[in-house]
């Protein structure tokens, strides 16, 4: 029976990664045992099955489901790559901007919330799902999945059945309409809209009449 | 495999950091089929594997600053498809049942062809081992990485993805063996 280390070379065989001293070794042990070669026969059939497991597209919508949940640009973060003298220009311009802010602040009279600057300025995120709901009640089904990216929020839809509808989403003063959505998945960022402890609610309409509705929190 | 220069997608890394969206969109369209691919054979589920690839890409972009080039892009891509997979099935409830669902397009229960059936085969056997060995197979049978390639993808020594690889292999050929399918 083979031991680990014969095996070890089988392995690496399959993989392309002898080198010459162990190619050498694996021959004089597949002549030395009939019963070694079966195994690496086996092996061999083993790893062929799985090297033509069959791989699939993904689904045609995918790219663009991507690219509408991208949160807003990204280009901050090149400051982070500047050269040492741009640092000097970025100072500056920071210096400007954060004084205009400050003098902005000052002239509207209203002092406001400083937690309402932090949050715009706050730091990217990793994706976090917010909610996900069931869409079964009405003309309409399928599911509903809130995520927020960074600081905005992204819907996913996925509609399994009825005619084609369009979506009111609204939550305090924000609202968009998604236009003849159909069965299928639709990824939809959502500017403007942010977690407010206010929920997400989904109308659907159909033929200029409700046919559906969903909350997310 | 996906045969590309590093070059390429440092440069592509560059032009998205600077908020060119359409060259992120070119690295999505690069890596788009592998990724979902190795969602779908660790998870087997199409619309799992699905919302795994965009997340993962939604996680990619959202570090690329994060991205350290010494290593390779696509190493850090799979690496963070492999940990959101791997999170999917660690939140799977212990009793349920591997759905067994087919990706779009996909042909049904009623599949005829006996390549289909063999396929069928190893993909249930590759679901009975430990996320942790299909992780090592996903990477070397279906990206098609090497063992140094494999490491840096797990962050893992080359010594551990061998043995790992080796492991499940033997326990695959037992599997397919009892079922006299090898």
């Amino acid at each position: 029976m083979a031991d680990a280390a014969q095996l070890a070379l089988v392995h690496a065989e399959i993989d392309g990664e002898l080198d010459d001293r162990q190619r050498a070794e694996l021959a004089r042990c597949l002549l030395a045992d009939p019963a070694f070669r079966a195994t690496r026969d086996e092996l061999r059939r083993l790893c062929g099955r799985l090297d033509s497991m069959k791989q699939v597209d993904p689904p045609t919508e995918f790219l663009d489901g991507v690219l509408a949940a991208l949160p807003p640009s990204k280009a901050p973060t090149a400051l982070f790559r500047m050269p040492v003298g741009g640092w000097r220009y970025a100072a500056m311009l920071a210096g400007v901007l954060v004084t205009g802010a400050m003098v902005i602040k000052l002239t509207d009279g209203l002092g406001g919330d400083a937690t309402e600057m932090a949050g715009t300025l706050a730091g990217s995120r990793a994706p976090q799902s917010v909610d996900l709901a069931s869409i079964s009640r009405g003309a309409v089904a399928g599911r509903a999945n809130l995520t927020q990216h960074g600081s905005g929020l992204v819907l996913a839809l996925e509609l399994t059945a009825g005619a084609p509808v369009d979506v009111l989403v609204a939550s305090g003063k924000e609202s968009l309409t998604i236009k003849g959505l159909s069965a299928g998945r639709t990824v939809t960022a959502l500017p403007g809209f942010e977690r407010s402890g206010q929920p997400v609610n989904l109308t659907f309409m159909a033929g200029g009449r409700e046919v559906g509705r969903a909350s997310l929190e | 495999m996906v045969l590309v220069s590093e070059e390429d997608d440092g440069a592509l890394v560059q032009r998205s950091i600077h908020g060119d969206r359409a060259a992120f969109g070119q690295l999505v369209v690069r890596y788009q089929k592998p990724v979902y691919n190795a969602a779908l054979k660790l998870l087997r589920d199409a619309e799992e594997a699905r919302d795994v690839a965009q997340t993962t890409f939604l996680n990619v972009f959202e570090h690329l600053a994060d991205y350290d080039p010494s290593f390779k892009f696509y190493s850090w891509i799979y690496r963070i498809a492999i940990n959101e997979s791997l999170n999917v099935l660690g939140k799977r409830r212990p009793y349920e049942a591997v759905s067994g669902e087919e990706p779009d397009g996909a042909p049904g229960p009623d599949r005829e062809a006996e390549g289909e059936q063999t396929r069928g085969v190893i993909e249930d056997a590759l679901m009975s081992i430990t996320p942790e060995l299909r992780a090592v197979v996903v990477l070397r049978h279906v990206m098609q990485l090497s063992y140094q390639d494999m490491a840096e993808t797990l962050s893992l020594p080359e010594k551990t993805v061998k043995s790992r690889l080796y492991s499940a292999r033997q326990l695959l050929r037992d599997i397919l063996a009892q079922e006299g399918a090898i």
